[in-house]
This record gives structure tokens, sequence and C-alpha cells, in this order.
């Protein structure tokens, strides 16, 4: 090998030319490598994908972007190529930009293509995003029979935690609507699917949350705050879930300061000053991420 | 069709080329070619690849929240609790939820995005204002958020030959017949512009 410091200097025309066209041609076939410029499915699931990530730290406007682009890239692959995922994609993007017929209308098309075999992920969420738009465009009982029977046949776990939440959020919903024992009944099972939830997998965070979602509409606030407390050390999905966590366990502080007796309180406010020292709150009703009034 | 398509797609690679390195004719065809023989080699694997991709829903909030809650959020906020004085004292729930849907989101949750379009009424308290132009703000400024960011210049050119090959199915024909083609395409290119 030439060691000459000045061989650069002595490469000729041809070398250099070549060189170039090596450099060119590798760059040019890295190119296939990189996740965002293959298909277009790719491309809007790469899209999807970021739009979920801005989404769960909570900035809208570029996930808003993002899903808009997935959304573009689905339309150009049901354009051309259309198929049950690309159908799929297009109604997730859909769903997330909230438009709810284009959405409906989509998911049902993904199943019309029907799936096959190692795609029953997709299928879920199809029926998942199917009962979505449904009830956003006001039908009741069959997008909850739908989370209903994804809660308890689904081994996915996305899914599982997306029809659980669905599922409390229409009976808890339901609850509201009614009074005396009606409500309680609604109450009552809203807060058993959730039990069997977190008794199935206890270290999941947004179980927690759920069941904290529920004893607050029973007014257990004990029980709410120790729900919320969990889910918050467990992890919960998003930013936006968190600080409605954040929100709930405050909300339960300043009822159990109403509530208990005074030994009682003093009791609580030493565990939940401990707990506010260790998540680096400003104060007691002053989470980290509260702007400074 | 596909040899037009094909056509078409070799001439916008080959005029994108011809901008990148105008002095270089000879890298066209070496250029091209090795997109294409990756296209092909990969094509399947390619499709099989993306289609386990797995892509999923996140979940929500739950949005349902007791009268309890929706009554702390209004009683512990000083100028909300002042805005909405009457419906408090009447217990107006359905007035009061209706508020909560579009404030808490705001004034609890701190959404960043809806916080900065909603700035200047919120410096001023007028929430009653923004609980009126809620949908029509926010539908407004979704529609006015445009897709931007992709990287200019080689790279956005070559992606879009790229793309273009690929949607092309090819697949669904041979290395030889595409290279062919090709190989006519860019020398007819080349001679053309010689002219």
């Amino acid at each position: 090998m030439n060691k000459n410091p000045l061989f650069k200097k002595e490469m000729t025309g041809v070398q250099r030319a070549h060189r170039t066209l090596f450099l060119a041609v590798l760059f040019f076939c890295s190119l296939f490598f990189l996740p965002a410029c293959s298909s277009h499915l790719k491309k809007a699931k790469f899209h999807y994908a970021q739009g979920q990530e801005y989404s769960r730290r909570y900035l809208a406007e570029d996930a808003t972007a993002s899903f808009k682009r997935a959304l573009r890239e689905a339309e150009f692959v049901v354009l051309r190529h259309p198929s049950s995922q690309g159908y799929m994609l297009k109604g997730m993007a859909e769903l997330n930009l909230k438009i709810w017929e284009e959405a409906e209308e989509s998911f049902r098309k993904a199943h019309s293509y029907g799936f096959e075999k190692g795609e029953e992920w997709a299928q879920q969420i199809s029926l998942l995003g199917l009962a979505s738009s449904l009830e956003e465009l006001g039908v009741e009982d069959a997008p909850l029979r739908i989370y209903a029977h994804l809660l308890d046949r689904s081994k996915l776990k996305p899914v599982t935690i997306m029809a659980a939440q669905k599922y409390t959020d229409a009976e808890l919903r339901k609850a509201l609507q009614h009074e005396g024992k009606e409500r309680e009944k609604l109450l009552a099972s809203a807060l058993k699917t959730t039990q069997k939830l977190s008794d199935k997998d206890l270290s999941c965070g947004f179980y927690h949350y759920l069941q904290s979602q529920v004893y607050s509409h029973l007014a257990d606030y004990k029980k709410s705050f120790e729900g919320a407390v969990m889910a918050r050390e467990l992890g919960l999905p998003t930013e936006e879930i968190l600080r409605d966590n954040d929100l709930q366990i405050i909300f339960c502080y300043r009822k159990l300061k109403e509530e208990l007796s005074s030994d009682e309180w003093g009791d609580f406010q030493t565990r939940y000053l401990v707990w506010v020292k260790k998540w680096e709150w400003r104060g007691p009703e002053t989470p980290d991420w509260k702007k400074e009034k | 069709m596909m040899e037009s398509s094909l056509e078409k797609a070799v001439e916008s690679g080959v005029s994108f080329l011809s901008k990148v390195f105008p002095l270089k004719a000879y890298l066209y065809f070496p250029l091209l070619n090795a997109t294409l023989f990756w296209a092909l080699k990969r094509a399947k694997e390619w499709k099989k690849e993306i289609f386990s991709w797995k892509v999923w829903l996140d979940p929500d909030r739950i949005e349902a929240k007791p009268d309890e809650f929706v009554l702390d959020f209004f009683k512990s906020h000083t100028a909300l609790r002042k805005a909405y004085e009457p419906e408090l004292q009447e217990r107006d729930m359905e007035t009061l939820r209706e508020v909560f849907a579009r404030l808490y989101p705001i004034l609890g949750l701190e959404d960043p995005f809806l916080s900065a379009l909603f700035h200047e009424k919120l410096e001023s308290n007028d929430f009653r204002t923004i609980v009126r132009d809620f949908e029509k703000t926010v539908g407004q400024a979704k529609n006015d958020i445009e897709a931007c960011g992709d990287p200019p210049g080689l790279i956005r050119g070559l992606k879009t030959f790229a793309d273009e090959m690929l949607s092309l199915n090819l697949d669904l024909i041979s290395q030889d017949e595409v290279q062919t083609v090709l190989a006519e395409i860019v020398k007819k290119q080349l001679t053309d512009k010689d002219e």
C-alpha cells in the first residue's frame, strides 16, 4: 500500500472518477437500508410511528404533521396497491387526526380485504379502530361489545390496553348517565374489569391508572390515591395520561384532607410528602410539569 | 404501460442526476443500474419486512370524570371560579362539563399546543371566548399545520427515484428486461442532451 502522504495528489483522473463512482454507488445503495425511504407503506408506518412518539411526548403540532404525512402515504398505498394493511394504516392516521367517518370506512375496507395468517395483530388493531370510530360517530352498544370481546380474547398487550381504556371510559360514561342502583351496578362492573386486568398483570401502570379512575367515581379516594401512586411508579404510556394521573393524586389529596380525622390526616400527609419529595414536585399540589403561577 | 412508467421514472432519474453531476454523465447508468439491482433483489423480502412491521394505537386518558372532580377543577382555579360563579352556584353540571371538556386540557393538563394557541385569551382570563371558539380555532390550526422537513437536494432526489422504481412492482419483471430498458433510456437521454 502506498503510504506516501502525497498519494491523493498523485491519483489519476480515472482513479478519482472510479472512487467517486464507488462512493456514489455505495451511498445510493445504502439508501435502500434507510427506514424512511422504502415503499409508501413503510413510509406510512414510519410517519405514523413518529407521530405516535410526538403524541406520547405531548407535542400535538408535530404529531399532527406526522399523522398527516402518514395519511398521505397510506392514501397513495391504497390508490396504487390496495391492501388490508394499507387501509388499516389509513384508518389509524385518520383516527389520530379525528376524521371519524373516513376512519370508519378505512377500517371497514381493511376487513373486506381480509388478513393473512400472521396478521392477527393488524386484524385486531383494525377491529379496535373500527369500534373507536363507530363510538365517535355515536354508536354505543356495538363498540362496547367489540372492546369486551378484545379484552377477553386478545393476547396482544397493546390491544388489551387500548380496549381496556375504551371499555372503562365507555362504562364510566354510561354510569354517569344513571343514578342510584343502576349507577352502582355499572361502576361495580367497571371496577371488576379493571381489577381483573391488574390482577393478571400487576406490573402494568396503566391498569392501576384505570382502577384509580373507577375508585374516584366510587368516591373511594384512599384507594383511588393508592392506584394512582402505583400507576405513577410503574409508568404510564403517554405524558397526557401521566399528567391526568398526577391531577388525580392531587384531587385525592384535597378530598382526603376534607374527609380524614386530624390524626389520620397527619399520618397521610407525612407519607404524602415523602412521595412529593421522591417525585421532585415543587409542592403537594404542584407537580414538576406545572407552570409557576 | 409498465414500460412507459419505467421510462418516465428513469427520465426523471437522469434529469435529476444531470443537475447533481452535470459533467459526469458516465455516472448515470451505473447509479441507476445499482438502484435497480437492489430494488429487484430486495423487492420481495422488502414487502415481507414492511408487512410484519407492527404499529399500534395508543390509549387515551379517561375522559369520563365524576362530578366532584369537575367541581374541584373549577374551585381550585381562582380566575376560573370567578368566571363561572353563577354556574357553580346553580351546580349547572351540563354547562360546567362542557366547559371542563375544553379547559381541562389547557388549564389542568397544560397541553403545550393548546396553551400556546390560546395564549392571549389565557393572559386576560377570557375563558368564555376560549370555550366559544375552541372547535373553530383548534380545527383551523390543525388544518394549517403543514408537513415539512423533508431532506433537501441529493437525498430527496434519489429517494424519489428509488420510491418510483419500487412502486413499479419491479419484482414482476426480470432484471435483464429492466436493465435493457434502463440502458436504452439513459443512452437516449444522453444522446438527446449532447445534440
